[in-house]
């Protein structure tokens, strides 16, 4: 007889009421909020996407608006913010998408996936906008630099712009460290299990 | 018609929410955890409810569901503590020759179950609920053929924690 038989019989014969949960308990349950993965996903992702918008509070965009006009760049500037919503509604659009695609009536396999494409998304957005700031802090300053350091010397100018690379440069590790304790945290689990179950797959594709 | 949903829902989960419990007692260790999980999967039953159409068994939609809050949803992992509560649990398991009850054997089982990682859990317990390979196949998102050999490792290894 095979070892697990006998255990199977044992599964088979479990009482079916030890821990009954009453109706009353079960209607309490249905209506309380869930704290699954995808929500704590959904809520990390809202955030991204308004934290960016709370420095209007702490910046005095009509300040910054003179120094594009200042330095003629208005038109840089208008494009520059056209760009960065474009990109914004792109992204919030694929978001709802692949979130409203998750649905735990799929099978453990696609659910898997839809959630790490969900995932995905948000990263790619974090990364775009992250870019964007960058690109756009680096292009405003190096005017700066070039209009106002303009009779400045030539070592003036470097120690200027390698400062202005080290600070970028730590501003951009220190949110990328941020960002992967945060969904790294997050989704330990879920990129073991889905590592589980698709390895058989990969090696008889 | 909320209201009618409502108490169909009730019908439907009370009776068959033994399953609910063995797949919080195969995921997680403790009491407190359990009622954590049960508690996840009520919701997620209940909010996919309206999308169940009845074509298949509710029992075969709710293992779906179950193992996917399971595996996929919910935070907390307990695999270190199993790995830490093994040498225990071999000495347990050895100790039931001398009293070697279906109660024993079946508390051995669930312990056994609890050591293994997320997706061979899911196999071992749909094989004990006497779940055919196409149910597994179609539950998991994988090939049958896969299932079968995910399904036979699944088992060697559980045999070797339960008869080591």
């Amino acid at each position: 007889m095979d070892v697990l038989d006998k255990y199977k019989k044992a599964w088979d014969n479990q009482p079916n009421d030890s821990e009954k949960v009453s109706k009353v308990d079960i209607y309490k349950m249905m209506k309380s909020k869930s704290s699954s993965i995808v929500k704590w996903i959904f809520i990390i992702s809202i955030l991204e996407f308004i934290l960016p918008h709370l420095t209007f509070f702490f910046v005095d965009y009509k300040e910054y608006n003179r120094i594009y006009s200042d330095l003629g760049l208005e038109q840089f500037a208008f494009y520059g913010f056209a760009i960065t919503y474009v990109v914004y509604a792109f992204f919030i659009y694929k978001f709802y998408l692949s979130y409203k695609n998750i649905s735990t009536t799929l099978d453990t396999k696609s659910l898997m996936d839809k959630i790490l494409k969900t995932r995905k998304t948000v990263k790619t957005y974090f990364i775009v906008n992250l870019s964007l700031f960058f690109i756009y802090s680096a292009i405003v300053s190096f005017i700066t630099l070039y209009d106002q350091l303009k009779p400045a010397s030539t070592s003036k100018i470097l120690v200027f712009t390698i400062t202005l690379i080290i600070v970028l440069s730590i501003s951009i590790v220190i949110f990328w460290l941020f960002y992967q304790l945060l969904y790294g945290f997050l989704l330990r689990k879920l990129h073991r299990n889905y590592k589980d179950l698709a390895k058989l797959d990969e090696i008889s594709q | 018609m909320q209201k009618s949903l409502e108490d169909k829902f009730l019908n439907d989960f009370e009776t068959n929410q033994n399953i609910v419990h063995k797949v919080c007692r195969i995921y997680t260790t403790n009491q407190s955890d359990h009622n954590d999980l049960f508690q996840e999967i009520t919701i997620q039953v209940w909010k996919n409810y309206s999308k169940f159409r009845g074509d298949a068994k509710f029992s075969t939609w709710m293992y779906r569901v179950a193992l996917n809050t399971a595996i996929s949803l919910y935070r907390k992992s307990t695999r270190s503590v199993k790995t830490r509560d093994f040498s225990d649990l071999e000495f347990k398991i050895k100790s039931i020759e001398y009293d070697d009850t279906e109660e024993q054997q079946l508390k051995a089982l669930y312990k056994a179950i609890q050591v293994l990682n997320d997706i061979d859990k899911a196999l071992v317990f749909l094989y004990l609920e006497d779940k055919p390979y196409k149910e597994i196949s179609e539950t998991l998102g994988i090939s049958q053929v896969n299932a079968r050999v995910k399904m036979n490792r699944a088992k060697d290894k559980l045999k070797k924690i339960l008869n080591p």
